[in-house]
């Protein structure tokens, strides 16, 4: 038993100092047509984090919120094209917002 | 065998105690150790003049011109200096 | 002598623009080491003039050459240890009595001298102008009149330094300070050295003496060695001591420093003539606001935005451009992995693709870094840090800091997103030993920029009605928490530390050059990416092993199977109608299609931003070499649409598919029974094993989903959603969890890199072991604290929050009165006014 102790310990403490690479967090979003009349962004961050629950908002130039949802655990998030110009954001926070215009997406 | 010492003879005091815009002439540096040794390093001799500029935002440090050049240093570091005004 | 390798030192005094001349004379191809042992690092060089190849050795600037700061004991070894064949002592023409002062003690230590009489324009500026003719002949050494800062002076120098060689100088019986008194006891222990040496001494026996005579502990130390009867020399110095102090009430010490100031004010009388009266200079002007009550702090706080902004919000758009770079520098690479299976990636696949991710987040740091140094150069030379330090002291010194820890834990992230490696490398200013280890270890308790998505995500849940108040929370208590523990650790751990005066030189101000400043900013973030980048290589193959193995049993990974056949049917039975399921008779087709086609969104997202041509080159080029797969890529028409809407079902299936294998994984690897194993102690901060896991994956293995982010948004198993899950507080995460994970998250350990700066500043592994374990520690207990306390006192998440911040500002506002260690010095007890001694 006290063996099984020591090197449970021993693992979490190696654990814990082996990890922790947590760290250069840049967001990343990319935007396309589905070719079906949806667009689809994948999220995530630079150093292999998974986006997901991350907040999505699409909004019109006037500013107005036309679809809001979070990333799914695919770190997806698939919404129906609007028919005006719009703007698609990835917010995962203070200094870790990306913006994507409707007309730079493409396939 | 320590000297009676009457404060306000001669005008010597410490230089903690000195206020911005005070002048006076270092008398003696009494800090030993490495207190002494980074006061001298500055330029804190006997017949140096020092200048009090200003005090911090905080009261503590004090800002100090020793013998022309701007130094800073604590108010417990500055009452080992005896300064004559 | 005359055909060897030259070494040449540079001695000087802070502030005297050395490091300017050493620019100077080396162009830029300078190597930074540290000196073993030491946290102090020395710049090396090379020039070539006159054919002759001359290495240069920046030595640290040093006021003195006592034996009480590494920076001192550091360039007495050298010129002591490696002889040099020159020394170089740049000087401040300024302010050349002070300088002075560190000129003779150089000669003492038989060092071979020139004088690089430095900032000439300065000094002419300030109405005083030195006579370097007359100031050779007084000092019997050759001067060179220089301006480093706009390069004037370099020839004359190289020139200067070959001519001092070739001379072979010799300045032993150079005695330019006259210790009046003090003359003939010198001579007396010079004499009584020379008897009972044991060998010929590497020091000159006068300088020996007169160190012994102020009581230098490194002296006494090299007597006790390399001398017989040191108890004799031990004796008669003391003795002498104690005669002189009653003779003269002082001791030989401040009596013989006091005979250089005098020296040094002779020659400075003879030398340098006041052309003109100057009594408020510019900087003098500037310094008014700069340090009053009131735009001191202000233009603080304006200076510490500007920092951010430019460097951490900056660099962040900077990275942007990095990013492409990155993923082709990954894309270039992925091509030559091989492919594997459906369900299975090849080892050599996953473990290439992670180190590489690995490296990727360490690289793309490097634009916020070179522009961060930049600015904190530019800070340096410009000479506001003192200033910093000024404003600021009285505050940290309540809590065991220093007025220089401002930098450290502004770059630490106050209030924003910050990042520790920088935080920590800035704590090298400052001297005092106590309070820069105290830094150290606190710096990563600050806001680093790699917690604010978790922060953010978790307040968008849990806190969503008072978000703003939330994040003021978080970003606030970091700092609070730090001063407190500064305060705790150097009451306990540090206490037996030594403490340095505060006693801080104000130079004027300065315009910094632009080649400093680069050089200074690309050489610091070429030490941290050197540094770093190994040991993460290195970290991240173990963690890919820790996180993969024991790998999922047999039958589970037939269960996986069956799952992936079925995926796979669906979607040939959706295609058979089209002209393309001919490519897809054989099972690897479907896995090389999945491959090729990722290949190819990657690729092409790499080109996002670049010209036309070249996406269509790339076109080209992709299918030639994907001749059979690529038309369906981009296949149009009814059955090109069927053949996207089935792929792309499948796609994501498959993805579904595979974190859950990974998933699975995980739990059953060595970091899943880590996490299991803790539950018994972290159940009580509100982390079940799966949180565990997730904590640990989410720094560890971060491709996994079981991040933490994805864990808290989503437990598939139930089936339940958010919503529903928060309904039933016992089952599900509530605020006060929340609350609990964010409070352990903001005194998370420090990442790697951190602790490899740790290692370096603080001078060893030791430290950097400590700085990893106190925090998890005080995380857990804090954590614990609030969810357990919480709980018990029936607390909702909002007044946990309130609750806990009043106990912390109450906290660190008490530690702050308690009063420090005392100062140690010892003082002439006899002579103080009647004031308390040693009791502060």
């Amino acid at each position: 038993m006290k063996r099984k102790l020591v090197l449970g310990v021993l693992l979490a403490v190696s654990v814990f100092v082996l990890g922790s690479v947590a760290f250069a967090h840049t967001p990343l979003c990319y935007c396309y047509l589905n070719g079906d009349g949806t667009i689809t962004c994948e999220g995530g961050f630079s150093d292999g984090s998974s986006a997901s629950g991350v907040e999505m908002a699409v909004k019109d130039t006037n500013d107005k919120v036309l679809v809001e949802g979070k990333m799914d655990e695919l770190s997806e998030f698939t919404f129906e094209k609007p028919e005006v110009p719009f703007i698609v954001i990835f917010n995962a926070g203070p200094g870790h917002v990306v913006e994507i215009k409707g007309e730079d997406i493409k396939e | 065998m320590g000297r009676a010492f009457v404060s306000g003879l001669g005008g010597m005091i410490t230089l903690d105690e000195m206020k911005p815009g005070e002048h006076g002439v270092i008398h003696k540096n009494r800090a030993r150790g490495v207190i002494g040794q980074r006061l001298m390093d500055l330029g804190f001799f006997p017949g140096v003049e020092v200048f009090v500029i200003r005090n911090a935002p905080l009261v503590d440090p004090v800002e100090i011109k020793v013998d022309g050049h701007h130094v800073t240093i604590r108010h417990d570091e500055a009452r080992f200096v005896e300064v004559e005004k | 002598m005359g055909h060897k390798k030259m070494h040449v030192a540079l001695a000087g005094q802070p502030n005297s623009g050395k490091s300017t001349i050493f620019n100077m004379l080396t162009g830029g191809r300078q190597f930074v080491a540290n000196y073993p042992g030491a946290t102090v690092s020395i710049k090396t060089g090379a020039f070539s003039w006159q054919e002759k190849k001359i290495s240069l050795t920046d030595l640290p600037g040093t006021y003195s050459l006592s034996s009480y700061s590494e920076e001192e004991r550091i360039t007495r070894d050298f010129i002591i240890d490696q002889s040099p064949s020159l020394v170089v002592n740049v000087m401040d023409a300024s302010n050349l009595k002070r300088h002075l002062y560190l000129t003779f003690q150089l000669l003492e230590l038989g060092a071979p001298l020139l004088i690089a009489l430095n900032m000439v324009d300065v000094a002419e500026k300030r109405g005083l102008k030195v006579d370097a003719d007359a100031l050779s002949k007084n000092l019997h050494l050759p001067v060179i009149t220089t301006v480093g800062s706009k390069g004037r002076g370099k020839n004359e120098l190289k020139d200067g330094v070959i001519k001092a060689f070739d001379s072979n100088l010799d300045h032993e019986h150079l005695h330019i300070v006259d210790y009046g008194d003090l003359e003939s006891y010198i001579t007396d222990l010079s004499a009584k050295l020379l008897q009972s040496q044991i060998e010929e001494s590497k020091v000159p026996l006068r300088w020996l003496s007169i160190k012994l005579f102020e009581e230098d502990e490194v002296a006494q130390k090299l007597v006790s060695s390399n001398f017989k009867n040191p108890e004799d020399v031990r004796n008669y110095v003391s003795k002498i001591c104690s005669e002189f102090e009653r003779k003269y009430d002082d001791t030989p010490r401040g009596f013989i420093a006091f005979r250089r100031h005098l020296a040094a004010q002779k020659i400075e009388k003879r030398c340098v003539v006041k052309t003109k009266e100057v009594s408020v200079t510019l900087t003098d002007r500037i310094d008014r606001l700069v340090c009053s009550r009131i735009w001191g702090p202000l233009i603080l706080a304006g200076i510490i935005y500007l920092l951010y902004e430019l460097s951490i919000v900056g660099g962040y758009e900077l990275t942007n451009y990095m990013v492409p770079l990155l993923e082709g520098f990954r894309n270039a690479i992925e091509k030559f992995l091989p492919i594997g299976t459906f369900l299975r990636e090849p080892l050599i696949r996953s473990l290439v693709l992670n180190v590489i991710t690995s490296i990727n987040s360490v690289l793309i740091y490097i634009p916020i870094f070179l522009i961060l140094f930049a600015l904190i150069a530019i800070l340096e030379d410009v000479g506001y840090m003192p200033r910093m330090a000024f404003i600021l002291d009285k505050l940290f010194r309540r809590f065991g800091l220093h007025g220089q820890s401002t930098l450290p834990l502004i770059l630490g992230g106050v209030f924003v997103g910050g990042c520790a490696v920088p935080g920590v490398m800035a704590t090298r200013v400052i001297a005092d030993e106590k309070a820069r280890l105290a830094t150290i270890l606190i710096v990563p308790l600050m806001n680093c920029l790699a917690k604010v998505p978790l922060y953010t995500l978790l307040i968008s849940i849990y806190f969503a009605k008072e978000k703003a108040l939330a994040m003021f929370f978080i970003s606030t208590i970091t700092i609070i928490l730090a001063l407190s523990v500064a305060k705790i650790l150097t009451l306990t751990l540090l206490k037996n530390r030594p403490s340095s005066p505060f006693v801080l030189e104000m130079p004027p101000y300065h315009i910094p050059t632009i080649r400093g400043v680069l050089m200074r900013s690309i050489e610091r973030t070429w030490l941290f990416v050197r540094k770093v980048l190994t040991i993460i290589m290195i970290v991240a193959v173990a963690v890919f092993f820790l996180t993969n193995y024991p790998s999922v049993g047999e039958e589970r990974i037939n269960t996986y199977q069956k799952r992936a056949e079925q995926i796979k049917n669906v979607f040939t039975s959706k295609i058979q109608n089209t002209p393309f399921a001919s490519q897809f008779k054989r099972d690897k087709d479907i896995t090389r299609y999945l491959v090729i086609e990722e290949r190819y969104k990657n690729q092409k997202r790499a080109l996002f931003k670049a010209s036309d041509e070249r996406r269509e080159k790339f076109e080209q080029r992709f299918a030639e070499r994907y001749s059979d797969v690529y038309p369906l890529l981009n296949a149009k028409g009814k059955d090109g649409r069927a053949l996207n809407k089935a792929f792309k079902v499948m796609k994501r299936e498959r993805a579904l598919l595979l974190m859950d294998l990974r998933d699975e994984t995980l739990h059953g690897s060595f970091l899943g029974m880590a996490g299991k194993f803790l539950e018994p102690v972290t159940r009580f901060a509100g982390f079940n094993w799966k949180v565990n896991v997730a904590l640990l994956s989410s720094l560890a293995a971060k491709e996994s989903s079981v991040a933490t982010l994805g864990v808290l948004y989503q437990q598939k198993e139930d089936g339940q959603t958010l919503a529903q899950r928060m309904k039933e507080q016992e089952k599900g995460f509530t605020p006060l969890h929340a609350l609990a994970l964010m409070i352990f998250m903001a005194m998370y350990p420090p990442c790697i890199a951190t602790l490899i700066m740790v290692k370096i500043e603080a001078g060893g592994w030791k430290w950097a072991f400590i700085a990893l374990g106190y925090p998890i520690l005080l995380g857990m207990t804090l954590a614990t604290l609030v969810y357990s306390g919480g709980t018990w006192l029936g607390l909702s998440g909002t007044q946990g929050m309130f609750v806990f911040y009043a106990i912390a500002l109450v906290t660190a506002f008490l530690l702050g009165k308690v009063k420090g260690s005392v100062v140690e010095t010892d003082i002439d007890e006899k002579t103080l006014k009647g004031k308390e001694v040693a009791n502060l």
